[in-house]
């Protein structure tokens, strides 16, 4: 849950929030409220606010051309309008800036309910009137069915409560932080420790030092910390810098075709007679999978950087021809690191990474597979740091890339999020996704996490099962440890050695998995479950058939266990599945797992 | 004063590294004596690990030859146990997290103090971590050994301020493994080190020849030296042991 504390117009509450660190700050722009700062006042207050606080400029009816001047000046960062701005305004105020808009509704009604669920804006903001520092009859957010921040008459005595009874995405607070109508250090001190504390309570799901929970850390050489450090330091100087993330949007939009579909799969749906099937269609993103928004994020990220030379490790080829790519894309030099076992079973994947201007090295070490290939990007990094970025595939590693790929992918649950609320005015049921390391199921999961109605299932490559030695099901069979930078779960044996692992999946094809997953499995947030190869290969001809989508065979162990749930569901639930990538790739693999050999 | 510290106290130290188990537990013994009997100042017991990320390929496959041998952490216990009965020099423990981790760190550090074990190095235990085997090394006497790499900078002063044993200076970037030439400013890195503590600084990665050897100890107060050694042990197998008696010899005069 994130704070936002309102109406900040001194030198010092910009001081006090520095020391808070709240996710947003509100600066007012409506001259008749009495926290009302010019624009230049503005400016400078922004200046001494901390980076990482966003702020949000609050306007009411506010000529179009101002608000377009404080975006691109940079003193804004978010739009919150609060008049009678309509859909048209919101949409022409759009096409001039890409920042996030939030519209507020004084909810006076349940009709104030439905005009906040029809919004076209990012976010609703719910608050009893302007700024008369009361509470709303909160009985009603109940029809809400999209994220909020909740305002009104917020205190750290009432917060508790609100939290508890509903969830909202953010709470914002103004008056209630003041005395004698200026903010007052400790009032403002005790809202944010209350929600911090509440936070808490729940679970909160934000690392800290890099921990989610007891998982994740760095457990990598010495040689290597000062790169993770200032990977960081990057990371968090442009993860709140609007021209990067303006720059990431456009990318995401105009090169990888985001937003990627959510399609009702109705055929799917109706031949497993249960509950309604929507697929998130990765697959149809650039390059084929959900990789691309890992990699845009971080190719721009090294850039930024003054890094020239991306290095990563591939598995079924995905994050390769991804990576490979971005650096094209970017003109920077790529080298992949591929186990020779995957080399051979993704071929084709191969020839795209050549074709693209990347070397493929084989790794030809321990299973040759993926965790080879980690093992291997990670002993290059370790000998050349200083122009090379390792762009990591998954939510793995050390810290910070269990982060950052989670923050990079996690706009797949917020693109869902959107999309189920626009067509079906509620969230789902059950969200489902493959995890190998487990990036497109964090990125599914994220946006969800808070809302508990929300099931949340990864699927594990079983391999030939869980019963026998050729497996991937991590969380099934393997026991807490230390590897590859993280604490989290791994297959290994009782000295601690890893153990070869085997899925007909290479992408899935990993003895390990991301901390932060290993953390929501502990926490039972989330649920892991086993597939095998054989219910996946199934799953892959069964989507072939019925809906016309070939899927990876990653994605395919997501359909699998959809196939085994969607019918004992009632009709009126909804299942969203991930899917993560397209399966061309996998033809071949599938063909001589049937026993057919195919030549391209 | 630790047995750690006698090692450097007759002069620049020779610090050779031995990958338990390869190719048999019984080479690793005439080995380690082979060492001491060649002047061996302390050595470092690797435990091999199947998926070592700070190793280069000759460290790499002597860890998979040795594991497919069938050594154990149990086997390579009983080992020390036994060099121990007439054997006084430092044995210091290289290996990774995880075999530390599953093995459960209470359970690993008592048996280093049982079977004298004197201190451990994890090259996936950074300065940042070490709070996860600390406590339990404090406890059973056991010295967590600390790296600094080339790239340590800023992060020198810290590290050295808290270290004990020795301190590993990483001579270069990347893995283990033999080079043709150092080009690190150690002189400088260890001058930060001087400021900070008075423990020994040895230099370790990439160091092959007596050449590099006595010009490393010139500023410093040890060499290591693994993968050129286990080269040595690859090639030789179960009969490298005069061999390796004499390159550790050729060595140890070379840092004198």
């Amino acid at each position: 849950m994130k704070i936002k504390l309102c109406g900040l117009k001194r030198p010092s509450d910009i001081a006090y929030a520095n020391m808070l660190m709240p996710e947003y700050v509100g600066f007012v722009f409506a001259k008749e409220s009495k926290r009302y700062v010019e624009p230049q006042r503005a400016e400078i207050l922004r200046r001494q606010l901390n980076r990482e606080i966003m702020s949000v400029g609050v306007f009411v009816n506010e000529r179009m051309d101002t608000i377009v001047d404080l975006v691109n000046r940079q003193i804004i960062g978010l739009v919150q309008l609060h008049g009678d701005e309509d859909e048209d305004y919101i949409h022409r105020l759009r096409k001039q800036i890409k920042c996030t808009i939030i519209q507020a509704f004084r909810i006076e009604s349940k009709d104030s309910i439905d005009a906040a669920n029809k919004s076209v804006a990012d976010y609703v903001l719910l608050d009893s009137g302007k700024g008369s520092g009361e509470t709303f009859d909160w009985a009603l957010i109940k029809e809400i069915k999209r994220p909020y921040f909740l305002a009104g008459g917020l205190t750290s005595e009432n917060i508790h409560r609100a939290i508890e009874k509903l969830h909202p995405f953010a709470v914002d607070a103004s008056s209630g932080l003041e005395t004698n109508g200026i903010k007052d250090k400790q009032k403002m001190t005790d809202f944010v420790n209350a929600v911090r504390q509440r936070r808490k309570d729940d679970g909160g799901m934000t690392e800290k030092n890099g921990r989610f929970g007891m998982y994740g850390g760095q457990y990598i050489p010495e040689t290597l910390m000062h790169a993770v450090i200032e990977l960081e330091e990057a990371y968090k100087h442009y993860k709140n810098d609007m021209d990067f993330q303006s720059e990431l949007a456009e990318l995401f939009h105009a090169y990888a075709n985001r937003p990627s579909g959510l399609y009702y799969a109705k055929a799917m749906t109706k031949a497993l007679g249960g509950a309604k099937i929507y697929l998130k269609r990765e697959d149809l993103n650039h390059t084929g999978s959900h990789k691309i928004n890992n990699v845009l994020g971080q190719a721009l990220l090294a850039k930024k950087m003054g890094k020239t030379r991306l290095i990563a490790e591939t598995g079924a080829g995905q994050h390769g021809v991804a990576t490979a790519t971005a650096a094209a894309l970017m003109n920077m030099e790529c080298v992949v690191f591929m186990g020779e076992e995957d080399m051979k079973r993704q071929a084709l994947n191969v020839y795209r990474m050549h074709l693209l201007g990347a070397d493929v090295v084989p790794v030809k070490t321990g299973t040759a597979t993926l965790k080879d290939a980690v093992s291997e990007a990670l002993r290059e990094w370790t000998s050349r740091i200083e122009d090379t970025h390792y762009c990591m595939g998954s939510v793995m590693g050390p810290h910070p890339f269990p982060m950052i790929v989670r923050d990079f992918q996690s706009i797949i649950s917020k693109e869902i999020k959107e999309q189920m609320l626009a067509e079906e005015n509620r969230l789902p049921d059950v969200v489902i996704a493959c995890v190998g390391g487990g990036s497109n199921a964090m990125g599914s999961f994220y946006h969800f996490i808070e809302d508990k109605e929300v099931q949340l299932i990864g699927c594990e490559a079983a391999g030939r099962g869980v019963d026998t030695f050729e497996t991937a099901a991590t969380i099934s069979t393997g026991k807490v440890g230390i590897f590859h930078g993280m604490k989290s779960y791994f297959c290994q044996d009782t000295y601690g050695q890893i153990a070869p692992v085997y899925s007909i999946s290479a992408g899935l094809d990993y003895p390990g998995i991301g901390p932060e997953h290993a953390y929501l499995h502990d926490t039972k947030r989330a649920v892991y479950v086993p597939v095998t190869d054989e219910e996946a290969v199934k799953a892959f001809e069964f989507l072939s058939k019925t809906e016309g989508i070939i899927p990876a065979i990653e994605s395919a162990h997501a359909i699998a266990h959809a196939i085994k749930i969607a019918p004992t569901m009632d009709k009126d639930k909804i299942i969203v599945i991930t899917i993560s990538g397209r399966g061309d790739k996998d033809c071949a693999a599938i063909a001589r797992y049937r026993g057919e050999e195919i030549y391209e | 004063m630790s047995n750690i510290s006698t090692a450097f106290s007759k002069g620049k130290a020779f610090i050779p590294f031995i990958t338990c188990g390869d190719p048999d537990i019984e080479t690793t013994e005439k080995l380690v004596r082979t060492a001491v009997e060649n002047g061996a100042d302390l050595i470092e017991l690797g435990i091999p690990f199947s998926d070592p990320t700070a190793e280069g390929p000759v460290i790499l496959q002597a860890n998979l030859r040795a594991l497919s041998g069938g050594i154990t952490t149990d086997k390579i216990f009983a080992l020390v146990r036994k060099l121990r009965e007439d054997i006084q020099i430092p044995f210091v423990f290289m290996t990774y997290a995880n075999v530390v981790f599953s093995y459960g760190a209470d359970a690993f550090f008592k048996a280093c103090q049982s079977v004298g074990v004197d201190g451990i190095i994890l090259p996936d235990l950074p300065y940042e971590e070490k709070e996860e085997f600390l406590p339990y090394c404090k406890k059973y006497g056991v010295e967590l050994i600390s790296f600094i790499a080339p790239t340590s900078r800023q992060r020198i002063a810290k590290i050295a301020k808290e270290a004990e044993g020795f301190l590993y200076i990483v001579s270069s970037l990347g893995v283990t493994g033999t080079r043709q030439e150092i080009t690190t400013d150690l002189e400088g890195i260890i001058k930060v080190v001087r400021e900070n503590t008075d423990i020994p600084c040895a230099i370790g990665f990439g160091i092959s020849t007596p050449k590099q050897a006595e010009k490393l100890a010139k500023i410093s107060d040890g060499i290591i030296v693994g993968s050129a050694i286990m080269k040595l042990i690859e090639k030789h197998g179960k009969t490298s042991e005069k061999i390796v008696g004499e390159y550790i010899k050729s060595m140890k005069e070379a840092v004198l």
